[in-house]
């Protein structure tokens, strides 16, 4: 083996550079796929993910969550009111029980996830002009069914209401527009301007995404780069590409490699699989390719310097696989990022992946240009700025290493 | 082989095993280290309970008293803050785009005079529902703070009408609502998401280590080692090597549960005793699937694919965030074949629920199940520890 990798001569010519570093890329991507591992990795999950989480997720919202009605009423008012619960999408009457006991046995038994209890006083209360009110209990094992649960009472409370309120007012004398202008003094639209259909699957799927290419890089490279130290018997991190000499080129060749892959790979994920399953997908192709550049550069560098600190194949996977839940909850899609404390946003400053998640959301799923994104674009390209610094260093030691246990041993 | 034959190989695979562990930092990092790593970033990050103060804009363009009242209101309200005074709807819109903000408010010009002259003006809010939480809350505290606001306004109108005020409310408002939020009426995230997700890293990391430590064996073929020194009986091999894990991940499971019930105070409506038993038989469950998939493929690199694949899956079939039933058909059989969907079920019968223990038997003896599930691959996974007859990269 040369051991020349540090001091090359200076005659190259560019021309030589870039042919030795295309050898690299060669090499690399042939690696790629003579590995079984990697090729699971970097291949398979990252076709088969995105189509099984998408299809997990098909079911947008939740739709007729079984719940039981107590009505102690038994009144034509409180049956109207059954009914339109019952029609709305979110809940569907399955019982109609005459005790709160009765419904409640239901409840642990998991027949139904919500209570619905009309008393025995809402339709005197209706006729002689008092509040009525009606007592719901919601199932809190998934916060979905709480949500199903007052969005339609509250749909149906407020609708049953207004004629009530009208009728009302007519006894006090007050019709037409006048009633109108007392009920509503200001009227209030609200207009959900992003996920209109308050989709949980195209709330979480862009973030998924995101995270499956982020997860599957470091992984994929951190196995590839494990390969190496096994198969060289000197357990080095660089494996047979290094003879063809210089730092820079490993690391271009290596890089370019997977960037090239998921370039292939982001049109698939962030292109494809969006508009198959009907998620959002808003942002300009050019916007896209500006963000996801600096995004996957950053990525591949970050993977290559973790990836050095992989002793064996396997080891990293084992070690990190639980960090992909830690990123989706620093990424701020979920628990807001502006509720993140001080310490746990600087520390989420660390992953390509906030960034990618954030910037990526918006784009697609807000239809964000660039000058929306600049805070991600700018981030990602410090990261891949920074990852390369680490990754040329990381690299640098690894190949001093080897040189000197080479030179020993000749 | 007699019962004390037996024991003695047990104790001798033990030993060995213990020393396998002190000799590879992976063991340690991937169980205490990775669990507190979890337990301080899970406790801290949604310590708020409900997110607080999230950042909203107004666009108010009527500059009036009454507008900028309502505007006051909005920003004593607990969970929002009016952290952005814009100019247009464009900027606004903008400022949401780039994240700034998870809602705004329109006020349009002569808002105030519209109101004094009765002509009903029109307030809009524009909330972003790619944060679904964020912007789920914000529009439930934006509309709860207008409707307080046009409750006033409507009571004071109707007095002036002379409508007697014992009448006015039953108009105001006609039918009312008492919400009851079982078990968690806080709606507190923490109590919603850690009681799964502390299990959830769990359960990967028992997987990843079951399949590291009878991984390592083939890979760099010492297993035939591992298998005289438990005298050839597959059983005191299996139990004496995955003993040592199942204590330290058992220790693990209690300190989390001492945690969210003790610490957090989080909903205990039962005995913590039954969450303690449920936990140790949850990691037993875990190690048993993590043989299983030894036993499917005797090599570690395959092994760490599966169980990963398995492990993420995980969090879906657990059925916290989006429920189990209203999945695809299809994806609806599998739960069963998740220990953590059991422990769920668990978890919501007892510390939520608070119901007596005979509703959670069959959950808890499905778990129990799952500790059987290595005897489908004894001879396989014993021939490859002997032959060592696969690849080991």
């Amino acid at each position: 083996m040369e051991n020349n990798q540090l001091n090359e001569p200076h005659r190259n010519s560019l021309l030589r550079n870039i042919k030795a570093t295309f050898h690299i890329f060669v090499d690399e991507i042939k690696a790629i796929f003579k590995d079984r591992g990697v090729v699971i990795i970097v291949m398979v999950a990252t076709l088969v993910y995105p189509l099984l989480y998408c299809s997990m997720y098909k079911n947008e919202t939740l739709i007729d969550i079984p719940v039981a009605v107590v009505d102690e009423s038994h009144s034509s008012q409180s049956a109207m009111l059954v009914r339109k619960i019952d029609a709305t999408r979110d809940l569907k009457v399955t019982a109609r029980l005459s005790s709160m006991k009765e419904a409640q046995q239901y409840f642990v038994e998991g027949k139904i996830h919500g209570i619905i209890n009309i008393p025995a006083n809402f339709s005197q209360n209706i006729y002689t002009g008092k509040q009525a009110n009606i007592s719901t209990y919601s199932d809190m094992s998934s916060f979905m069914y709480y949500r199903s649960m007052v969005l339609a009472t509250n749909y149906v409370t407020l609708d049953t209401g207004e004629d009530i309120q009208v009728n009302r007012l007519a006894m006090e004398g007050i019709t037409g527009k006048q009633a109108e202008l007392i009920t509503h003094p200001i009227k209030y639209e609200s207009t959900i301007l992003y996920n209109q259909g308050m989709g949980f699957a195209s709330f979480l799927m862009p973030a998924i995404l995101i995270l499956i290419i982020h997860q599957t890089l470091v992984f994929g490279m951190g196995m590839a780069a494990g390969t190496a130290r096994e198969e060289n018997r000197l357990h080095e991190l660089i494996g047979k590409s290094t003879h063809r000499g210089h730092l820079f080129r490993v690391i271009f060749g290596k890089g370019m490699a997977f960037f090239t892959l998921y370039l292939f790979w982001s049109v698939y994920i962030l292109g494809f699989i969006p508009d198959l399953f009907n998620l959002p997908h808003l942002g300009s192709a050019m916007t896209m390719l500006e963000f996801i550049v600096p995004f996957l550069l950053a990525t591949v560098f970050f993977s290559m310097t973790l990836s050095v600190f992989n002793p064996t194949r396997e080891v990293q996977m084992i070690l990190l696989l639980f960090f992909s839940l830690i990123l989706l909850f620093l990424s701020g899609i979920s628990w807001p990022q502006s509720n993140i404390n001080g310490f746990w946003r600087v520390f989420s400053y660390l992953f390509p992946a906030t960034f990618g998640i954030q910037g990526y959301v918006k784009i697609n799923t807000m239809g964000a240009g660039m000058s929306e994104i600049r805070f991600e674009q700018i981030g990602l390209w410090i990261q891949t700025a920074v990852y390369f610094i680490l990754a040329t260093i990381t690299y640098y030691w690894q190949i001093k290493k080897s040189v000197k246990r080479n030179s020993k041993n000749q | 082989m007699s019962t004390i034959n037996i024991l003695t190989s047990f104790l001798k695979t033990f030993r060995r095993e213990i020393k396998r562990i002190m000799h590879d930092p992976v063991y340690l990092i991937g169980s205490v280290i990775v669990m507190t790593f979890c337990f301080v970033f899970f406790l801290t990050i949604f310590n708020e309970g409900l997110p607080q103060r999230m950042p909203i804009a107004v666009v108010d363009q009527d500059n009036s008293s009454l507008s900028r009242q309502y505007v006051r209101n909005l920003d004593a309200t607990q969970q929002t803050k009016v952290a952005m005074h814009l100019n247009s709807f464009t900027e606004a819109r903008k400022e949401m785009q780039k994240g700034n903000i998870y809602a705004f408010v329109l006020i349009k010009d002569g808002f105030a005079t519209d109101v004094y002259a009765n002509r009903q003006p029109v307030i809009t809010f524009y909330v972003n529902d790619g944060y679904l939480v964020a912007g789920s809350l914000a529009l439930k505290n934006i509309t709860y703070m207008s409707e307080l606001t046009n409750g006033a306004a409507k009571q004071k109108t109707l007095l002036a009408k002379g409508v007697p005020e014992s009448r006015i409310m039953g108009i105001i408002q006609p039918i009312t609502i008492d919400s009851h939020l079982v078990g968690n009426p806080w709606a507190n995230y923490g109590i919603y998401l850690l009681n799964v997700l502390l299990p959830g890293v769990l359960q990967v990391m028992i997987i990843m280590l079951t399949v590291y430590t009878i991984g390592t064996e083939l890979k760099y073929k010492t297993s035939k080692t591992w298998l005289f020194t438990a005298d050839n009986s597959m059983f005191a091999a299996l139990t004496g090597k995955l003993m040592p894990m199942t204590i330290i991940f058992t220790i693990l499971s209690i300190i989390s549960n001492l945690l969210l019930y003790k610490y957090m105070h989080y909903p205990m409506n039962s005995s913590i005793g039954w969450m303690f038993l449920t936990s140790f038989l949850y990691v037993l469950a875990y190690q048993a699937i993590g043989v299983l998939i030894m036993g499917i493929t005797p090599v570690l690199r395959d092994g760490v694919t599966l169980g990963a694949f398995y492990g993420l899956l995980g969090f879906t079939f657990a059925g916290f965030t989006f429920p189990i039933e209203q999945l695809p058909y299809v994806f609806r059989i599998f739960s069963g074949a998740f220990p953590i969907r059991h422990y769920f079920e668990i978890y919501v019968n007892q510390a939520l629920n608070g119901l007596p223990i005979a509703y959670s038997i069959s959950q808890l003896l499905a778990l129990l199940t799952f500790i059987f599930v290595p005897l489908l691959v004894f001879e396989r996974l014993k021939k490859a520890a002997l032959y060592q007859n696969y690849p080991i990269k």
